[in-house]
């Protein structure tokens, strides 16, 4: 079996095994669902507060309500994705660490990584990408804005690059648990920094928000996650700056460059490995 | 060509010294002070494919850490290793797919789920052909008894079931070599008697390079004719069993039971008196002296029963690691003096 079909087969099996774990705790898998769910909603709404009293982020900046809806529709794609294939793992690699359960991942003839990155699958979280993805067709349709077949393949592009930066820095962080032994400060930090990326970049103006708008567009780079592909349905219309037609090209760069740093610092974090006693 | 080889391997971890108290815990988050643990010291080591291993020592010695550094689990320090020709800290799938790991005191089935999904995904990470995937899964049930359980949450199995279905899962690719850290710890006589006699009928039938380490020396008499003893990092013994017993053990015990009830006061003098229990007493004596005192107590009093064993493995391997001790303490107080000696962790 090619080797690309194989290791999509044991991610289908993660899948299933999770979604089977899931149901076997139905009342659990419920109350997490309806307890995102609800944080979802009540973030919607407290946007949909902030368009009653204005009708644009800013001026001029092309972020109008349905236009900010498409945005937080694929911000809430991406980070539901991220989050449903990912958080569980980063957080339990930490207990890997720690209670040597890594050793059995290790021996195994797959790529650790690989193992250790998609093991589980967190199905609560699934509701969210769907609401932020009826959340960004509604908005569209509001908009009277109907993408083509290319803007389509290349907003799923730049999402799921959006999806691997998120990815990336999240392991990135929880690699360091292999030298710190407790990391969990370090990993919530993931949180704090991808909260930057929630919002178009065009908040980021003046003399406090352009060192910000270069460092997480630059340094640590969690503002083209989101901005990136969303700019594709609602604002490609009018590219305003140089800018704007190099970022598309800049966030492949960067998602590979990210990407690349992590599968790095990830294999010095293995070859660091101790194990934890017998 | 040996299926293991081992030349001159070593694995030191540096940890941080730990200290007591909250001036002396701040002042080690600026200034750590690390020590060295020489957990392996520079074995040498040749395994034949087919053979069947054990691996002696106390807690620490550096069993569990030598099979660690064969499964690619963490790298050495110094020194060379081959497992079936392949390195195995390079981690190459090549080598992976031949060979497994159980250990005891881990597990790596999912605790939610029944076994049976677990070994689904084996097969996939495997990737073994369908056919002798549920051929030899059936096989492995069958001979551990536990196919009736298949289906159920692991986290439902007792210990024992858990400790078998474990055992499946790290077969069912059928390794050429298995690694095997203390698989029969915490289990009751019943589940350890079936875990001996699985391995045994397996390896024969299978011709499989095993590694064992165990506290029960029932496993090691019952499955392995070569030992290998560590101690402190070091290969104190590499021998079989019966040279082991016939080296250490230089005393028998002789248990008589006396017919009238009444034990002799005078039995001291043929030997050491480790039990006294009328109308049954336990000698302790040399063994070319056993015969001599058998002779001469059932001349003189009338006895039930008389039998002779061996002294347990337990108390002679309990007594070499007190020699190695003993000789190792002695060793260090004479390095003690010679302060570029790096060998010994107590000179850091």
């Amino acid at each position: 079996m090619p080797q690309p079909l194989r290791y999509l087969q044991i991610f289908a099996t993660f899948a299933r095994n999770s979604l089977i774990r899931d149901m076997t705790f139905r009342a659990n898998f419920l109350i997490e669902f309806i307890s995102s769910l609800s944080w979802v909603f009540m973030n919607l709404g407290f946007y949909i507060l902030i368009f009653h009293y204005t009708p644009s982020l800013g001026r001029d900046t092309g972020w109008g309500k349905y236009e900010f809806f498409v945005f937080t529709g694929t911000a809430l794609m991406i980070n539901s994705l991220a989050g449903m294939l990912f958080m569980t793992n980063a957080d339990n690699f930490g207990e890997l660490i720690r209670r040597g359960g890594l050793d059995f991942v290790l021996v195994k003839p797959v790529d650790t990584q690989f193992l250790v990155s998609l093991q589980r699958v967190d199905w609560s979280s699934s509701g969210n990408f769907l609401v932020g993805l009826g959340l960004a067709v509604y908005s569209l349709r509001c908009l009277g804005v109907w993408p083509s077949p290319v803007t389509i393949v290349l907003y799923v592009f730049y999402l799921l690059c959006g999806v691997v930066i998120l990815y990336s820095l999240m392991f990135l962080l929880a690699a360091t648990a292999v030298w710190l032994g407790r990391n969990e400060t370090l990993f919530d930090f993931w949180f704090y920094i991808v909260s930057f990326g929630r919002y178009p970049m065009e908040i980021y103006e003046g003399r406090f928000g352009r060192p910000f708008r270069w460092f997480f567009t630059f340094i640590i780079p969690v503002l083209v996650a989101i901005n990136v592909p969303s700019r594709f349905l609602v604002q490609s219309i009018r590219p305003q700056s140089l800018e704007e037609w190099l970022l598309p090209l800049y966030t492949i760069a960067a998602t590979v460059i990210v990407f690349a740093v992590c599968r790095a610092v990830f294999q010095l974090a293995l070859h660091s490995y101790r194990s934890a006693s017998s | 060509m040996a299926a293991i080889e081992i030349r001159g391997l070593s694995k030191t971890y540096r940890v941080t010294r730990k200290k007591e108290g909250l001036v002396a815990t701040l002042r080690a988050l600026f200034r750590p002070e690390y020590e060295y643990v020489h957990a392996v010291r520079s074995i040498d080591l040749t395994i034949e494919s087919g053979e069947f291993v054990a691996f002696l020592g106390p807690n620490g010695a550096g069993k569990t850490t030598t099979l660690k550094l064969l499964s690619g689990i963490i790298t050495p320090t110094s020194g060379e290793a081959r497992v079936l020709g392949h390195i195995p800290w390079r981690r190459e799938n090549a080598y992976r797919r031949r060979f497994a790991l159980v250990m005891g005191q881990k597990n790596q089935l999912w605790w939610d789920l029944p076994a049976a999904e677990s070994f689904h995904l084996h097969q996939q990470i495997y990737g073994i052909p369908p056919d002798q995937f549920t051929r030899v899964r059936d096989e492995l049930t069958e001979m551990l008894g536990v196919r009736q359980l298949l289906h159920r949450p692991v986290r439902e199995l007792s210990l024992g079931e858990r400790m078998k279905m474990e055992l499946v899962a790290a077969l069912l690719h059928s390794p050429q070599v298995l690694f095997l850290d203390e698989p029969t710890i915490g289990l009751d006589v019943v589940a350890q008697y079936t875990i001996q006699q699985f391995l045994r009928e397996y390896q024969a039938r299978t011709g499989t390079t095993v590694i064992l380490t165990s506290h029960y020396m029932k496993d090691v008499v019952v499955l392995c004719r070569r030992v290998v003893v560590i101690f402190d990092g070091q290969i104190i013994y590499d021998g079989s069993l019966t040279n082991l017993v016939d080296h250490l053990g230089d005393y028998k015990i002789i248990t008589i039971r006396f017919s009238d009830g009444q034990v002799p006061t005078d039995l001291s003098r043929f030997g050491k008196i480790i039990l006294r229990e009328p109308p049954r007493v336990r000698l302790r004596v040399a063994r070319n002296e056993a015969t001599e005192v058998i002779r001469a107590v059932l001349a003189r009093y009338i006895a039930e029963d008389v039998s002779v064993e061996d002294p347990p493995l337990e108390e002679l391997i309990a007594a070499l690691f007190a020699s190695a001790r003993n000789s190792r303490l002695s060793q260090e107080r004479g390095n003690s003096a010679v302060p570029e000696d790096t060998t010994h962790s107590a000179n850091h």
